[in-house]
């Protein structure tokens, strides 16, 4: 570790020994930006800390102690107490996976429907092309908020469709991305020499076209788990969420937001995790954008 | 400018100068302990390929090198009596544009895409010489009148001229305060044959009617050979020779000169095989304090190439070579 | 020598929303084996739309294409992959038309694999092989083309268009992207390879001192049509079009002591949307008559070899 902070060239040399945009290139590039790194720890601590949360903590995440109701911090509830005096650290812990999942899966459904739709659309263009993006406009045409309160109002609270209300709302974004990167990657000069030393259609789609238009949604993924971690926590918090008692964090934030005046401890924990994690997701983000972004490199 | 006696006088000179850059960690060594000089009403042409640092020497003259990833700069850069390194900031802003001009390589990107381009070239002359808007206009439309484009379509926008007018219109913005020292960096590299021989002749005759100094950069030895009286080569951010014009064209000393011509398919002879020059452009990362950087691919090299740094040598009036052999190739490999 | 490719009417229209573009419009000419024939025109005449529209990576709009005797004009699917094994193509930007995603070994080795000639160990050694032949260093076998310089990855684009042993090769402009001392690397490459080979090269470039050197016939196009072609050594000595005598005119040379005069032209490139008929040079053209525009003009022999379309050919050369 050491040594190669004496030499600057040894990072340089280190990666060019990955292909550029391939995983191991992304991790170990990551891996040497310290805020990344950062961010990272963050967000691991937090998860392993949500999972083994029954087994770390006195209390648990709905064990209601009417003594301790608006406790402030001490050793015992170093967070404090919430209304009917569960542990909010307990409470925080434990929810961390809820908002970090939701974050993950709504992104990754997104992604994996944009993508589709996307690509469809680059490629095939025409009437296809006219029918999806259109499509998508009016989709576009609602507050990304508006439109995800609908899609809940629609199926109902709870854990899943969340993700669902989250993920339908991200589509848009990333079709709209991938369609752009197939249409620029299908002019250059590399897919006519494709074409011109016989490849098939399939292959120089999923050989040629597809490698090279992926990397940047990969960084737009990264940075879409923060904001759709923040569309689930908002959604919690105007009731359309995860269903309480689960302690996800918009809906902690929700119930203590009527006690804000008195007891602010009880909204301060929650909000200050939610800013946390959406920071050190970021972090990442950043980090993988710079290591897929070939605009960036020299 | 109306002192007749500074006519003659060389009004830029460039001495040591030495720009060095950071990147990802590693140290460019862009330009060298570079130094030439600019006589008034001359063109002084920097010659050399990609990455040889002719750009950086241009934008280290107008001082508009990137800060963030500028590591040093020295030496001195004397125009008109001042070293324009030193200057602060503020009244370095007034030398630019207005004393010293530059037109860029590709005018697609150098043009501002949401301005008419009557705008554009008034802007610089409402703000240098103190002009009124209207005033500013009238100067404007004779300048574009100047380069040949027609009043009537002074208030067009960029897009709707071919590639050849763009540059016009920048020639038009750069001139338009007349400037003592015009810089064209590539000016005609983007341009068609026929488009670019216009363009050329357009600059050399609005310099002869205004007295205007050139530095010309590049990668064209034809384009040199029409337009430059003085010639510097500039290869891994040093100026390896320099010369007049004849001096480089019919009496190339330094190997690397010699083998640019040698590489250049000739329109008149007929040559089976060209003789391109061995190997790879240098590395800007790697410094050549005690070895001529053109030695691994000189097809010349002695032992003491490597381990000294060869001085700049004047082989005749005007003529500086830096290379260890000058004086037993040049016979050897006159073209 | 027999005539490897035949062009005769070539037409290549993309239709845009501001009109018809005649990129490439009736265009005849024919390659014999074994030669190089240089293709020039300034950006936009349509001199790569030529080149691509004659290995098949555009279908032409109208004309007929013959290889080797053969009409190849409309072709199955499989007599195109026969077709395209003959036939490749080296572009101009080493940059873009490398996969940045593949090792240069993956892209010599893909047009091998593609045509199930060479299997296992055969297929590397092949490909080894074809690295070594381009001049490709051992060590840079696996670099990915972001890891190479220009002139590098321009071998690896030759290394994978000879790969499947074609009989003719259109270079797109393969040098305008390099180094003077690059580019003639480059050349002398391309020159080795056509003596090993016999391989016949359409040679598409602006740069007239390149097309001098490598070519033995040159055809100058502008905007979309033929206007003089003629043996090398006779365009250079003869120009006859009064486009041609300019464009000659134009080219820098580094001779200091005998600048010829330039002819410079007026104006600029016109639109190739919906032209009118006849001469398109006609707007720029010093010599131009209203006759010029009025109806299409055919190339005419003027000497043996050489063709010339312009109306006013015997007023503008009084030699003839």
């Amino acid at each position: 570790m050491f040594k190669y902070k004496k030499d600057p060239t040894a990072k340089a040399k280190r990666l060019s020994s990955y292909k550029p945009g391939s995983f191991l290139y992304v991790v170990n590039y990551v891996s040497q930006s310290k805020s990344a790194m950062a961010g990272f720890c963050f967000i691991a601590l937090l998860l392993i800390l949500s999972f083994l949360t029954p087994y770390i903590f006195k209390y648990g995440y709905r064990e209601i102690n009417v003594r301790m109701q608006y406790a402030l911090s001490s050793l015992e509830h170093p967070f404090g107490c919430d209304e009917v005096g569960r542990d909010i650290m307990v409470r925080i812990f434990y929810g961390a996976k809820y908002t970090i999942s939701i974050g993950f899966f709504s992104t990754f459904c997104a992604a994996i429907c944009g993508i589709i739709l996307g690509a469809a659309a680059g490629y095939f263009g025409g009437l296809v092309d006219t029918l999806i993006m259109r499509a998508l406009d009016v989709f576009q045409s609602f507050p990304t908020i508006l439109l995800a309160i609908a899609i809940s109002a629609v199926f109902g609270p709870g854990y899943w469709k969340v993700i669902l209300a989250c993920g339908i709302t991200g589509i848009p974004s990333y079709a709209r991305m991938m369609r752009a990167n197939i249409l620029t990657v299908r002019g250059s000069e590399f897919i006519e020499a494709a074409a011109s030393i016989n490849c098939s259609t399939g292959r120089i789609i999923l050989k040629h076209v597809i490698p090279n238009a992926i990397s940047p949604l990969i960084v737009q993924m990264a940075m879409g788990v923060a904001s759709a971690g923040l569309t689930a926590s908002a959604l919690s918090f105007l009731g359309f969420g995860v269903v309480p008692p689960t302690p996800e964090w918009g809906a902690m934030l929700s119930t203590a937001r009527a006690y804000i005046r008195e007891y602010p401890h009880m909204v301060m924990f929650p909000g200050l995790f939610i800013m946390l994690t959406v920071l050190s997701l970021n972090l990442v983000g950043d980090a993988i954008r710079d290591a897929l972004d070939p605009k960036l490199k020299n | 400018m109306a002192e007749t006696t500074l006519e003659k006088k060389t009004f830029l000179s460039v001495e040591n100068l030495l720009v060095q850059y950071k990147l990802s960690g590693e140290t460019v060594y862009a330009v060298n302990n570079v130094s030439f000089t600019v006589a008034k009403g001359t063109t002084l042409g920097l010659v050399g390929e990609t990455g040889a640092g002719k750009t950086t020497i241009a934008k280290a003259i107008l001082r508009i090198l990137p800060d963030h990833s500028l590591k040093g700069i020295s030496g001195s850069v004397v125009f008109d009596g001042k070293d324009l390194l030193k200057l602060p900031e503020t009244e370095m802003r007034s030398y630019r544009g207005k004393n010293i001009s530059m037109i860029f390589q590709d005018p697609m990107t150098a043009l501002n895409p949401v301005k008419t381009v009557v705008d554009q070239i008034a802007e610089g002359i409402a703000l240098h010489q103190n002009m009124n808007k209207a005033n500013a206009r009238i100067k404007a439309i004779e300048m574009l009148e100047t380069v040949g484009i027609s009043a009537d379509r002074a208030d067009e926008y960029p897009h709707q001229f071919s590639g050849g007018m763009k540059q016009r219109v920048v020639i038009a913005i750069a001139l338009a305060c007349n400037p003592d020292l015009l810089i064209a960096d590539e000016p005609t590299t983007a341009l068609d044959v026929t488009i670019q021989a216009q363009v050329l002749d357009l600059i050399s005759s609005l310099q002869q009617k205004l007295g205007t100094s050139m530095i010309l950069i590049t990668h064209d030895l034809g384009v040199v050979a029409g337009t430059c009286d003085a010639v510097a080569v500039v290869y891994a951010g040093e100026i390896i020779e320099y010369g007049s014009k004849e001096d480089i064209f019919d009496h190339p000393m330094h190997p690397y000169t010699v083998g640019l011509f040698g590489a250049l398919p000739d329109l008149k002879k007929n040559v089976n095989r060209l003789s391109p020059i061995v190997g790879l452009p240098p590395d800007p990362t790697v410094a050549y304090t005690d070895s001529c950087p053109f030695a691994e691919r000189c097809p010349h090299v002695a032992p003491q190439c490597r381990e000294k740094k060869p001085h700049n040598a004047e082989v005749s009036q005007g003529h500086f070579v830096r290379c260890h052999l000058a004086g037993e190739i040049a016979g050897k490999a006159a073209p | 020598m027999a005539k490897l490719l035949q062009v005769e009417h070539l037409k290549k229209y993309f239709p845009t929303s501001r009109g018809v573009v005649h990129a490439v419009d009736d265009v005849s000419f024919s390659i014999e084996e074994g030669e190089t024939m240089g293709l020039v025109g300034e950006s936009g005449c349509g001199k790569s739309t030529l080149g691509r529209t004659c290995i098949h990576l555009l279908e032409s709009t109208g004309g007929t294409i013959r290889f080797q005797g053969n009409d190849v004009t409309h072709l199955s699917k499989k007599a195109l992959a026969e077709y395209r094994n003959c036939v490749q193509i080296i572009f101009q930007d080493p940059f873009s038309s490398l996969n940045p995603r593949m090792t240069i070994r993956d892209t010599v080795t893909e047009p091998l694999k593609l045509s199930g000639r060479f299997r296992g160990e055969e297929l590397n050694r092949e490909s080894e092989r074809l690295m070594d032949l381009v001049g490709i260093e051992k060590r840079f076998y696996n670099s990915y083309p972001h890891e190479l310089d220009g002139g590098r990855r321009q071998r690896a684009g030759v290394a994978r268009a000879i790969s499947l042993k074609p009989k003719f090769i259109v270079c797109d402009e393969p040098v305008s992207a390099l180094d003077v001392s690059i580019q003639a690397q480059i050349l002398n490459l391309l020159m080795d390879l056509q003596d090993e080979f016999k391989l016949t090269y359409l040679f598409v470039t602006h740069d007239l001192s390149v097309v001098r050197h490598i070519s033995n016939k040159i055809c100058v196009m502008y905007l979309g049509q033929m206007v003089e072609t003629a043996s090398t050594d006779a365009l250079f000595a003869r120009p006859y079009h009064p486009y041609t005598k300019a464009l000659l005119s134009a080219i820098p040379t580094v001779d200091i002591h005998n600048q010829q005069q330039r002819i410079l032209l007026k104006g600029e490139i016109t639109s190739p949307i919906n032209p009118h008929p006849g001469c398109r040079f006609a707007q720029r053209c010093p010599y131009a008559t209203a006759e010029c525009t009025q109806s299409d003009l055919p190339l005419v022999e003027v000497e043996p070899g050489h063709f010339v379309a312009c109306s006013r050919i015997r007023q503008i050369n009084k030699d003839l």
